[in-house]
């Protein structure tokens, strides 16, 4: 009976019958005789016709009945009758009490931002929007509120955001230093954000430099060994954030042989040698890091990600084993099972990088899967959340439920996936080609059967000594489809990309979504919404590489095919018809001679190999400022074209990137990796450096 | 640092956090119960960029053997990751999420279980958030090890 009131109000507040939502919970509450005192589910019934009054704009009427009841104590959520108060009384433009209320919601929680920003709204500071004249009103709101909450919160630090010159250099110091003597390992990471100003990350940069030589050990008095390390630490970050890797492992040795006992500095290295272009030695940094705290699943995550990256997945699975279920089918299908995006993005990149395209595909898919259920999982709530009152909760999430797919993990696995899957569809004979085995050597065969004997042999021994060890291995693996040979068969991979992507279309508005986008769609001939992608990826950035290749793409496909109008004068309104391909390109390339990513791309759409060696040999130019990433690019679309100069370019960008391991051959690499795997075994063992 | 109420948008950053941190686990569906039954009790710690950093989920025992009058609060979990870790953001997690349930609920104490062999979080319960050891809970884990069940009584809210 109760239930039926509360689920017609909801019915009408959902349907913005706001009204009607009113009437009927005012008919409700009526017909409530003898509540009982603190009754969790007719504070949510009030607090629910609170908010229907407020979303219909009915702020006084709202006020009054929230006063009322939060009087009278039926109203028991304290946080929501102050949160709602306030907002209230602020769009009602009683300053002073929106003030009051303000006071005191932040007394309760120092902590949370939000509080701070709308309180300093009302005194006429919008902090995420400066302007010079602002600065000294928004820095005495924050210093104001300092005194009232708990040292180092949230005001000191966005004073930090808010200050400028000399004002902020003298904060920073105070705020930093402290950071620093604390040991706050996350401390860059928070002042990070500050370097998009230049001034302030040079001063940040002066203020830990000179801070660093008053603590070295060489100071007198020296300081707090602890102190310097964070420094250091600090540092490190600093450089390697800059560009400077070679700088970043110098301090990063010096951190280490002060105190190698301290997994963050190894988790940073390994950081500054992916940076560096060097994943296998970052992997093994990050090993390290995991070795000095065996118990620490963070650490033991950080581990798995970095050889994933190295493109070594089964180094990976086994250290993410040490904390998986012991009776799962294996490390992956448990951490699949508990709907980790993170791992399903990492294992999923690290298949498709070493062309296992099936296995990599069947991750995306695990990852789309996941949102799948928990989208299907608020259908089984519906109802309980009418049983239980909890409604003011329910709208938020009914609200977010259907935005649930915004999540970056959703939009790397939807683009991911989308693009095998437009690879199955440009080279026909590849699903076959990926899922029959590699033609076997003599001797590969002989390893095979060999291998096979022994682990049969290790089976039985490892039976008899076990006894039920068989049972649990011959368990058939609810994982269907490991290698994804069952997604690769797909007649239709086109549908397939355009059903994940299809989501995507009204929730996020990203380039790379919109080139996937109309990858998939220009394919599938639906030349109309091939054309609203270009138009969308135009208006975020005209020059974008993404778009200048697609341009060329579409003018090749729709020439001499029946296209409408439409079509045809929005292409002509991005590319003029009159305006050849080849001058086009030139022109284009011009504009964009120092990007490596612009001419990276004109070389992969080029039509012929010399002209494409030619372009990228241009990245080696001085002007151009070439990174590890785009350059590994390169190189892939050397090999892929069987450029005869993919050695040439591999020893140019060898040189170029002095730290980096990636542009060697695969003997040089094997080999750095066995002469790091020795080192490591001359490590001490792991308890004896914890004991230390 | 942003520390505030867990809303459902919040529910897979805290997943992500917990099976980055800790080794019990559960999937989104866990989370989606908690947040709609107990609405008010769980909170979050985000950065500067938006990402949950740490968490506490929280409940409360309805169906307890305690004597009826006597509700209590329980954590399901808390962490932190790992690089967040000394700014006392466990601490303001967890006294944000006890108000809310002497609040609302009018719980008299919070409890929360810890693997007996896991010292430093039983420092922290312990020595910064003022709990004590009520019972020890033989095998209570799936590898077998025993927990130490907590409790911290509450101050009644005036």
């Amino acid at each position: 009976m109760r239930q039926n009131w509360i689920a017609l109000a909801v019915a009408c507040h959902l349907g913005r019958n706001f009204d009607q939502a009113d009437k009927v919970l005012t008919s409700y509450v009526a017909t409530l005789k003898n509540v009982p005192d603190y009754d969790f589910e007719y504070s949510e019934v009030l607090l629910y016709h609170v908010r229907v009054l407020e979303e219909s704009g009915k702020h006084e009427a709202a006020l009054t009945k929230l006063d009322a009841h939060s009087k009278s104590r039926e109203i028991v959520d304290r946080v929501a009758i102050g949160e709602t108060r306030a907002r209230l009384l602020a769009k009602l433009g009683r300053t002073e009490e929106a003030l009051d209320a303000y006071n005191a919601l932040v007394d309760r929680n120092p902590g949370r931002v939000e509080y701070i920003k709308d309180l300093a709204k009302l005194k006429g500071v919008d902090i995420d929007a400066l302007t010079d004249e602002t600065v000294p009103l928004a820095l005495e709101v924050l210093d104001e509120l300092e005194k009232r909450v708990p040292k180092g919160s949230a005001p000191t630090r966005l004073a930090l955001s808010a200050a400028q010159g000399d004002e902020f250099a003298a904060r920073a110091r105070r705020y930093i230093e402290s950071g620093l003597k604390r040991g706050v390992p996350s401390l860059f990471a928070d002042i990070k954000p500050l370097y998009a100003d230049d001034a302030k990350r040079k001063a940040v940069e002066s203020i830990v430099a000179s801070f660093h030589d008053a603590v070295a050990p060489t100071a007198s008095p020296p300081g707090e060994p602890s102190t310097y390390l964070w420094t250091l630490y600090f540092l490190a970050q600093h450089h390697s954030k800059l560009g400077d890797q070679s700088r970043a492992l110098e301090l990063l040795d010096v951190a280490l042989t002060h105190t190698p006992t301290l997994p963050e500095l190894y988790t940073l290295r390994a950081r500054v040698l992916r940076r560096a272009g060097a994943p296998h030695e970052a992997a093994m940094s990050a090993d390290r890091a995991r070795l000095l705290d065996g118990q620490d699943r963070f650490l033991n995550g950080k581990a798995a990600k970095y050889f994933f990256n190295a493109g070594r997945i089964q180094d990976a699975e086994n250290r993410l084993g040490m904390f998986t279920k012991k009776d799962a089918p294996s490390p992956g299908a448990d951490l699949e099972d508990l709907q980790s995006t993170a791992y399903l993005l990492q294992a999923g990149a690290a298949f498709e990088r070493e062309g296992k395209l099936g296995h990599a595909l069947r991750k995306f898919i695990g990852i789309v899967k996941v949102f799948e259920d928990v989208e299907d999982d608020q259908y089984d709530f519906h109802g309980y959340v009418l049983r239980r009152f909890t409604v003011n909760v329910y709208s938020d999430f009914i609200a977010y439920e259907d935005r649930v797919r915004q999540h970056p993990a959703y939009i790397a696995a939807a683009l991911a996936a989308s693009r095998i899957y437009l690879r199955l569809h440009d080279e026909p004979g590849l699903a076959t080609k990926l899922v029959a085995p590699p033609a076997e050597s003599e001797a590969e065969k002989k390893a095979r059967k060999k291998a096979k004997k022994d682990a049969a042999k290790e089976k039985k021994d490892s039976t008899k000594a076990g006894g039920e060890e068989e049972e649990t291995q011959q368990q058939p693996s609810k994982y269907d489809d490991p290698e994804g040979a069952k997604l690769l068969a797909t007649a239709t991979p086109l549908d397939e990309a355009a059903k994940i992507l299809r989501p995507l279309e009204k929730l996020v508005d990203r380039a790379d979504v919109w080139a996937v986008f109309y990858d998939v769609a220009v394919r599938r001939q639906k030349y109309l919404q091939a054309v609203k992608a270009l138009n969308r990826l135009a208006r975020l950035d005209k020059e974008d590489p993404l778009l200048h290749v697609r341009l060329l793409d579409l003018r090749k496909r729709v020439s001499g095919t029946e296209v409408s109008d439409v079509v045809r004068t929005s292409l002509a309104a991005l590319f003029p018809q009159d305006v050849a391909s080849e001058v086009f390109t030139s022109q284009y390339l011009q504009r964009h001679s120092s990007s490596p990513r612009a001419v990276t791309a004109v070389a992969r759409a080029a039509s012929s190999l010399t002209e494409a060696e030619e372009l990228l040999f241009g990245l080696f130019k001085p002007e151009v400022s070439l990174d590890i990433k785009t350059a590994r690019e390169a190189l892939a679309l050397l090999t892929e074209r069987k450029s005869t100069r993919r050695d040439e370019f591999a020893a140019a960008c060898d040189d170029r990137f002095v730290l980096s391991t990636v542009f060697k051959s695969v003997e040089e690499q094997r080999r750095l990796v066995k002469l790091d795997e020795a080192a490591m075994e001359d490590l001490p063992a792991t308890d004896e450096v914890a004991e230390k | 640092m942003n520390i505030r109420q867990a809303t459902p948008s919040d529910l897979m950053g805290m997943q992500a956090c917990n099976l980055q941190n800790l080794p019990e686990n559960y999937t989104m569906r866990y989370y989606i119960y908690h947040m709609l039954s107990w609405p008010a009790v769980s909170y979050v710690a985000e950065d500067n960029n938006g990402r949950i950093v740490g968490y506490i989920l929280a409940k409360m025992d309805d169906d307890s053997d305690e004597p009826r009058g006597e509700p209590h609060g329980h954590v399901t979990s808390i962490s932190v990751l790992r690089p967040y870790r000394r700014l006392g953001l466990a601490k303001r997690l967890m006294i944000q999420s006890q108000q809310a349930m002497a609040d609302v609920y009018r719980a008299s104490y919070v409890s929360l279980h810890v693997r007996k062999s896991n010292r430093a979080a039983i420092g922290l319960y312990r020595d910064t958030l003022g709990f004590g050891v009520h019972e020890v809970e033989k095998g209570y884990y799936a590898d077998g090890e025993d927990a130490l069940a907590m409790r911290l009584y509450l101050q009644p809210s005036v």
